[in-house]
């Protein structure tokens, strides 16, 4: 079947985000009220969910990146006089540290604290150097 | 196994067909008899709309190897997502209307321009309406939606569909219904009609009850915009819109759950629900939706939709025939989107391209989507989510904690939405 790859440790936690109570005590830094999605509609904690472990290869990366072309551009290439900024050649580390101060909070922001949750810390690692690897 | 086109909802595409714009060249003629033969590397694409024209590039830009032609019955792409501010009145059909150049000369796309009326999956073939044959190693169908005007018995024949409009496909019908508005008088009462879940785009009757309400709210204040869902509640971002239509526009916009709309009087423009009858002035009638007639053989769910394994997004009944977009039958909280037909189109190009050099599909697909919604002329809201791959359910899940809605309408989401269409267009075209 398929090849294996190996499960990010921190794919466990994302998984497990479902439970509000296992996000708070996962974030050392609550998001403020007003960044906090509604919660779902199911208050008890449903089981997890059997995820595919994160494909991190090249084209598994790629395929990854390729989500964030609709707002960002293709390959992060933004749009002239966009107000979204584009990723490509950006610095890995500051996408790391962005995408961390979004999930936590400490970045305001009006859906990437949404969007950023939805990736493992070892998914965005792959991301920033993919995209500080692509040309602006 | 042969598809035959099912009798095509005539007036979509008459006046689909009947669109024209200047500036078009080289689409048609390009279906050759020399494409009726040699298709082992090739992959044919029906239909280029966001899913479509976006699996066309990203194959090309994985693999230049791989011949891809795209089959798309209209001249240019015209874009549903924005299509309500046309109606709303701050945009142009023009300024949504883009050319398919980009995918031919930068991606070296084949575009033809033409109707695919049947795939013959046993010869590996598809078929246009002229009677050119294009063969095929691999054919991905992203049809979008056709129109189930049997639902609505007064409404089946091409005249009535005329005067009742969908403009569910941005084109001529967004144009017309903007016309309708136009020339309704002060104090008339213009209704949508939405048909249960699913259909395309959830909450983009919402937002086009919202821009009604602007347009009114400045032209004719007398006015009223009522809302007949079929659904229980507002299926989108409800709080939201619900918001929106009682601070911006207080008195103007009524909804009504639970009201189906199951047949129209045309001599008295009365919508007939279930249990009662409506007049209005103007009605906006959005039938029930299907897949596109193109896939009729691959629909495998509640006879309308099409089930997919989404590793290689193959039909379920047909490995070989790829689908996506608004004709596939969604996961759960998978809305049928512009945006999510972008994803599927990456993913599927993906797929192809892995099966096309004897490689194994990515095993771990992710998808994403942000659905924005203007709520006036300039602020928006949205809705987003990310979708990763189940591998005890086969199908893709939303990731717990991730995705959300606004905190509020904003213009700073207005800037965002609009950068959001730039880019998305740019993503699937150029």
């Amino acid at each position: 079947m398929h090849t294996l790859i190996q499960r990010p440790p921190l794919f466990c936690a994302a998984a497990l985000m479902f439970s509000n109570l296992v996000f708070a005590q996962a974030s050392t830094n609550p998001p403020p009220p007003s960044a906090v999605a509604p919660p779902p509609a199911a208050a008890v904690a449903p089981p997890p969910i059997p995820f595919a472990p994160s494909n991190l290869t090249p084209s598994g990366v790629r395929a990854l990146a390729a989500n964030c072309a609709a707002c960002h551009g293709t390959n992060g290439k933004s749009a002239a006089g966009s107000v979204v900024p584009g990723l490509a050649g950006r610095d890995p580390e500051y996408f790391v540290t962005q995408m961390a101060n979004f999930k936590n909070g400490t970045r305001q922001a009006t859906l990437m604290h949404q969007i950023s949750k939805g990736y493992t810390d070892a998914e965005i690692k792959a991301l920033a150097d993919y995209f500080a690897a692509q040309k602006p | 196994m042969t598809t035959n086109r099912r009798n095509f909802v005539k007036s979509a595409g008459a006046l689909a067909g009947g669109v024209l714009f200047t500036g078009v060249t080289g689409l048609s003629g390009c279906a050759t008899t020399s494409l009726a033969t040699g298709g082992g590397n090739r992959v044919v694409i029906v239909g280029g709309g966001c899913g479509g024209a976006t699996a066309a590039k990203y194959i090309r830009m994985l693999d230049a190897k791989i011949e891809v032609v795209m089959i798309e019955r209209n001249p240019t792409f015209i874009s549903c997502p924005i299509s309500n501010l046309v109606i709303g009145g701050s945009k142009t059909l023009a300024d949504l209307t883009m050319s398919y150049d980009g995918l031919q000369n930068t991606w070296g796309v084949k575009v033809v321009q033409g109707e695919a009326v049947a795939v013959d999956h046993d010869k590996k073939q598809v078929r246009l309406s002229n009677g050119e044959v294009i063969a095929y190693a691999r054919v991905v169908l992203s049809p979008g939606v056709d129109f189930m005007y049997s639902a609505l018995p007064s409404l089946n024949n091409a005249d009535a569909q005329g005067r009742v409009l969908h403009a569910w496909k941005a084109g001529a019908q967004t144009v017309a219904l903007r016309k309708q508005l136009e020339s309704m008088r002060d104090g008339g009462v213009v209704a949508i009609a939405i048909p249960e879940a699913p259909y395309r785009c959830p909450p983009g009757p919402y937002e086009r009850a919202c821009q009604m309400a602007a347009y009114l709210k400045q032209a004719k204040p007398k006015s009223k915009v009522l809302i007949l869902d079929a659904n229980m509640d507002v299926t989108s971002k409800p709080a939201l819109f619900k918001k929106a239509w009682a601070e911006m526009y207080p008195g103007m916009v009524e909804y009504r759950p639970n009201s189906k709309l199951v047949d129209v009087d045309l001599q008295t423009m009365t919508a007939k629900l279930e249990l009662d009858d409506v007049k209005v002035d103007v009605l906006n009638a959005l039938p029930p939706m299907k897949a596109g007639a193109i896939a009729d053989a691959f629909i495998t769910a509640n006879k309308r939709w099409c089930e997919i394994n989404w590793l290689t997004y193959e039909a379920k009944n047909a490995p070989g025939v790829h689908l996506l977009g608004d004709a596939l039958q969604i996961a759960p909280l998978m809305p049928k989107s512009g945006h999510m037909a972008n994803a599927h189109g990456k993913a599927c190009a993906a797929a192809v391209v892995a099966l096309m050099n004897g490689e194994e599909p990515n095993p771990s697909p992710t998808l994403s989507n942000t659905c924005y919604s203007f709520v006036s002329a300039d602020k928006v809201v949205h809705v987003a989510s990310i979708h990763k791959y189940d591998t005890q359910a086969k199908t893709m899940r939303t990731v717990p904690g991730s995705g959300g809605v606004s905190a509020a309408a904003s213009e700073l989401e207005g800037q965002y939405a609009m950068t959001w269409a730039k880019n998305i267009w740019a993503d699937s075209l150029t």
